[in-house]
């Protein structure tokens, strides 16, 4: 299991880590679920998402990512009639923005702990609520600042199942 | 005297068995099992772990397999039984609409009209359950005759003790409750501590992580 790479939303002007996929509840309500190829052990969704919050709005403005069959993934790939921007209506949930320095690096999935969350509630595609939760000062000055991913297995194409040390 | 040599000596033989089986039948721990374990507890990285782990504790193991073999003898044959049985594996419960979960019997008409989606960017078709109308489709398709359709709300606990609530749609034929339609589905937060919560959240739930990377 390895930290994985987080999605990306612009909130209020700034471009943000995202650890929450809405996509996935998408693809689990019966949405159109293109077959995405896992090309590292960071990623084993297969694709990163672009977001953005528009008037208190979710939305899929982005998405890039690599088909099994080698084709480049897009937006147009699961929303062919919507290619530049998708309203998130189907999710439902809290999704978390990670802030401030990094409290404990936890190499599995979004487990990484950071000095706060602002978590937005959202009911059908828009914001309900806001709130930030405190989780601690970091010790070290020097302690890293933001979302990030320690390491990861790179795949060779066509050859998942090895790959040295994550 | 020589009973105790003898109950010795079947000790060390049934250490040297239960050593071979053990052998013979474990699995490589892979590597990212063991990076999800060390990810769940850092301690496992430290020198004493691995000597309490790979030296004290087999040792110990030993002394106590010679000491107190008939026990040893009683767990191996339990293990065998209930591995033979299956029952070993917890599979994770699948989730279905109970009748105590029906809210409201509706058409498709009714249900149609409330569901429609507007979005003032026009980033949605205009249609009911929007981007997901296709699926709404092929959920009607399957309509059983004499079906009825009904709305739904259901809090649900998984096997691992994550709480979600699942709201949607569902067929009813006789009674019983069939195929459903999600609109929502989403995690419940806990009544615990709320910093605790959402560590284990993030971190310690590894199914609920695992739900949201299954695309």
């Amino acid at each position: 299991m390895t930290a994985q790479i987080a999605e990306r939303l612009n909130y209020q002007g700034e471009d943000v880590a995202m650890c929450t996929n809405p996509l996935s509840d998408y693809f689990a309500m019966g949405g159109i679920n293109p077959r995405f190829e896992s090309n590292c052990t960071a990623l084993w969704r297969g694709y990163v998402g672009s977001w953005e919050i528009v008037d208190d709005r979710l939305y899929l403005i982005g998405l890039s990512g690599t088909l099994e069959n080698g084709t480049d993934a897009s937006l147009a790939t699961i929303f062919p009639e919507f290619p530049e921007r998708v309203f998130a209506h189907w999710y439902s949930g809290t999704i978390r923005l990670p802030q401030g320095k990094q409290l404990d690096y936890i190499h599995m999935g979004y487990g990484s702990t950071f000095e706060r969350d602002l978590f937005l509630d959202i009911e059908r595609g828009v914001i309900v609520a806001t709130r930030v939760q405190h989780n601690g000062v970091a010790e070290s000055e020097g302690a890293p600042e933001g979302y990030e991913v320690g390491a990861m297995t790179v795949f060779p194409r066509a050859d998942k199942g090895g790959g040295g040390a994550a | 005297m020589i009973y105790v040599y003898w109950y010795l000596g079947i000790g060390v033989a049934v250490l040297a068995v239960v050593y071979g089986a053990h052998q013979l039948t474990k699995e490589k721990e892979s590597e990212s099992l063991r990076e999800l374990l060390e990810a769940v507890n850092p301690d496992r990285k430290k020198l004493s772990f691995r000597i309490l782990n790979n030296l004290v504790a087999p040792v110990l193991a030993a002394i106590l397999v010679v000491a107190v073999w008939p026990v040893a003898v009683y767990m191996k044959v339990k293990e065998m039984l209930k591995k033979k049985d299956g029952a070993g594996v917890e599979e994770e419960r699948e989730f279905a609409v109970e009748r105590q979960h029906l809210l409201e019997r509706l058409t498709v008409q009714e249900v149609e009209k409330r569901e429609v989606v507007t979005d003032p960017l026009k980033a949605a078709p205009e249609l009911p359950f929007g981007h997901l109308n296709g699926a709404w489709k092929q959920f009607l398709n399957g309509k059983p005759d004499g079906g009825e359709l009904w709305s739904f709300s259901a809090r649900w606990q998984t096997t691992w003790g994550r709480k979600e609530l699942r709201s949607g749609y569902v067929m009813v034929q006789n009674g019983a409750p069939g195929a459903h339609f999600l609109t929502v589905w989403k995690d419940l937060p806990e009544e615990a501590d709320a910093g605790e919560r959402a560590k284990r959240a993030r971190a310690g739930d590894v199914a609920g992580w695992l739900r949201r990377q299954a695309d």
